[in-house]
């Protein structure tokens, strides 16, 4: 499917969603309305029929006005698959890191999301300043955070013994 | 008012001022020049810090690093081609060029004249500007304060990216997420989760939408770029070349200056129509492109002049103009200052240390890139595969010390997720949180316009200041949709 048609799709579903399902569903009126006041679901309510309306354009624009393919993306040349793979990596990573803190504590959990995240860029050289970000990074600006500007960090179930 | 200026000058000339301005000036140079690294960026990171400091030094903070990011971004597009910031991408044009003859140092020292020229001369249109245009915003009411929010969010979503239809999805995606909390009857909308109620935190989504989306981009894509940098070689700007380039530098202060003020436009746009314009009217026109210094002080004075500019519909109107306006107004906000016309009655006083302190960041300016220049070829060499984690550190440690939020680093990521879609799917990310943070005042004043005409629509058309906006706006989408048409009429000629 041509990419204006899809992003087309996409913003009609999303817009026509929140219109039908989520505003009825998650904008409750209240009982009284002072006045005149228009009630607190017309304002997203309006938005996103103009959003559909908007999503409803983009896709008649993008079937019956195609314009020349928009410019590539630029890339190291990897399979779509591939990365596909690395985007779901790296969500898995953000998902890990925000259900570790609880139990690592913020600064370990940090700790293993910077070395995770410079592994996913490639990166393999630098070995010592790998090193550094991922592991003396976090320690200084816990420091920074919660010596200076009084900022209390979580700390994990398991790591809570050692201090952190 | 005599009294009130020399007080707000005694306020600003204290140690801790000009440290802060100067760290900003730094800052922002140094993130300008990496390229990847925007001055938006600069700034989103360091909001998290200006919580824990007093209103005035937390804004000059945000103003110096906007400043000196905007002329950092010359230094990679001179030294490596590959424009720090958006705004410099027509200084890469001859400043690279000019790097390549072995005249690098000569570049960025006209970068920097320009760059301190069109600074200075634009805060003094936000001096001379702001206040009178604060006063004629006193007497406007609801309707029209609705009337002029949509007039900037259609002009933003009218320059952003490459279609209007785009740029108002966009901000019609912004304005969504900005009814997610409490409303001002107290209804609570789309609070899926506890934490919801309370609404999404500005910090979160803008850094999130700013600067995640590059991270992700370098995982998924991993298109970094590496460059040598040339040579810095001659050095000097002689008396010459400056006078020959004189007329191009006041004129792209004063074009920089209009534009900035026009909510949307920016530095971007101001440097690529001063370059036009330099080029049109130049007698070295034909020069432009292989190395001409009137090329890069063309550029370089309109994208510093627009950055003073860009504060007048801010301070006067509450109106933020770009993404980075956008986010000082999220600090004026933190820091209990309300931008509009009333803060020139309530905070005179902040005002003016502001727009003294502003006055003396250009001259800051001018010597922390004198001082720093050497060490800008080593900066633009940062591998961003090491840089880019520790962007990601710097926004996770940030916006967790701001309310000790886990809720707003999980807003943090996700939005950064938000914005790789928008870049995947060509939709514009500055419409978004223009109407993020301009939504609920947008909302709250088309309701209270309801609420006193008794529900009657019309009086959003009921004055003529309303009907200024209504043509304004209908001018802008014209003048969108004109040149939309004529782009598709080449490109069906070019595939024919």
């Amino acid at each position: 499917m041509p990419k204006p048609v899809l992003r087309g799709l996409i913003i009609v579903g999303f817009f026509a969603l929140t219109a039908f399902i989520l505003v009825p569903a998650f904008v409750p009126r209240p009982a009284f309305i002072p006045g005149f006041a228009p009630p607190p679901d017309m304002w997203p309510r309006t938005v996103s029929l103009a959003g559909i309306a908007l999503g409803v354009l983009a896709l008649l624009f993008a079937v019956f006005r195609p314009r020349a393919d928009e410019a590539p993306l630029e890339t190291d040349g990897s399979s779509r698959a591939r990365m596909a793979g690395r985007f779901a990596g790296l969500m898995l990573a953000f998902v890990l890191f925000l259900a570790a803190i609880p139990v690592l504590g913020f600064l370990v959990s940090t700790m293993l999301l910077t070395l995770c995240i410079v592994l996913m860029t490639g990166e393999r050289g630098h070995r010592i300043w790998i090193a550094l970000l991922a592991f003396g990074a976090p320690i200084l600006l816990q420091l920074f955070f919660s010596s200076a500007l009084g900022t209390q960090f979580p700390k994990g179930v398991l790591t809570k013994p050692f201090g952190f | 008012m005599l009294n009130e200026i020399l007080s707000a000058l005694v306020a600003v000339a204290t140690l801790q001022n000009l440290l802060i301005m100067i760290a900003g000036i730094w800052g922002g140079v140094i993130v300008g020049a990496i390229p990847g690294m925007t001055g938006t960026m600069a700034v989103t990171l360091a909001l998290p810090f200006t919580f824990y400091m007093d209103p005035v030094p937390s804004i000059l903070l945000l103003v110096a690093l906007y400043k000196g990011s905007t002329y950092g971004g010359s230094v990679s597009a001179i030294l490596i081609k590959t424009p720090g910031t958006a705004s410099a991408a027509c200084t890469a044009l001859d400043g690279y060029p000019l790097a390549q003859q072995g005249k690098a140092g000569k570049a960025l020292n006209m970068a920097l004249y320009s760059s301190v020229t069109g600074d200075f001369i634009s805060n003094l249109s936000l001096i001379f500007f702001a206040a009178p245009l604060a006063v004629l915003a006193l007497h406007i009411g609801p309707p029209e304060f609705f009337m002029l929010m949509l007039f900037a969010l259609t002009t933003v979503a009218g320059v952003s990216g490459s279609s209007l239809l785009m740029g108002l999805v966009s901000a019609a995606l912004g304005l969504l997420l900005a009814t997610v909390g409490e409303d001002m009857y107290g209804s609570f909308r789309f609070a899926f989760t506890p934490d919801m109620q309370a609404g999404l935190s500005i910090a979160p989504v803008l850094i999130g939408l700013f600067a995640l989306p590059e991270l992700i981009k370098l995982v998924v894509m991993r298109a970094a770029k590496k460059e040598e940098a040339a040579k810095l070689g001659a050095q000097h700007v002689t008396r010459a070349e400056f006078m020959g380039s004189l007329k191009t530098i006041l004129k792209g202060s004063v074009i920089g200056s209009v534009l900035g003020a026009i909510p949307g436009i920016g530095p971007s746009s101001a440097a690529f129509f001063s370059y036009g314009e330099a080029q049109r009217s130049s007698k070295n026109g034909a020069n432009f492109g292989k190395g001409e210094l009137e090329g890069i002080a063309a550029s370089e004075s309109a994208n510093n002049g627009a950055c003073g500019a860009t504060m007048i519909p801010l301070l006067a109107l509450g109106v933020p103009g770009d993404v980075i306006t956008g986010v000082m107004l999220g600090a004026f906000m933190i820091q209990g200052l309300t931008p509009g016309p009333l803060l020139f009655q309530t905070n005179i006083h902040e005002v003016y240390m502001l727009l003294i302190g502003m006055l003396v960041s250009s001259v800051l300016l001018f010597f922390a890139g004198k001082i720093t220049m050497r060490m800008f070829a080593k900066v633009s060499l940062i591998p961003q595969t090491l840089l880019t984690p520790l962007v990601l550190l710097l926004c996770i440690f940030g916006i967790y010390s701001i309310a000790s939020s886990p809720f707003d680093v999980a807003v943090l990521l996700v939005m950064g997720v938000v914005g790789f879609a928008m870049f995947l799917l060509n939709i514009p990310a500055a419409p978004f949180l223009i109407a993020f943070i301009l939504g609920p005042m947008l909302e709250e004043n088309l309701r209270r316009a309801l609420a006193i005409s008794r529900g009657e629509p019309a009086v959003l058309l009921s004055s003529p200041i309303t009907w200024v906006f209504a043509a304004l706006i209908a001018f802008v989408l014209f003048i969108t949709m004109r040149r939309e048409i004529q782009k598709f009429i080449a490109e069906r000629r070019v595939n024919q």
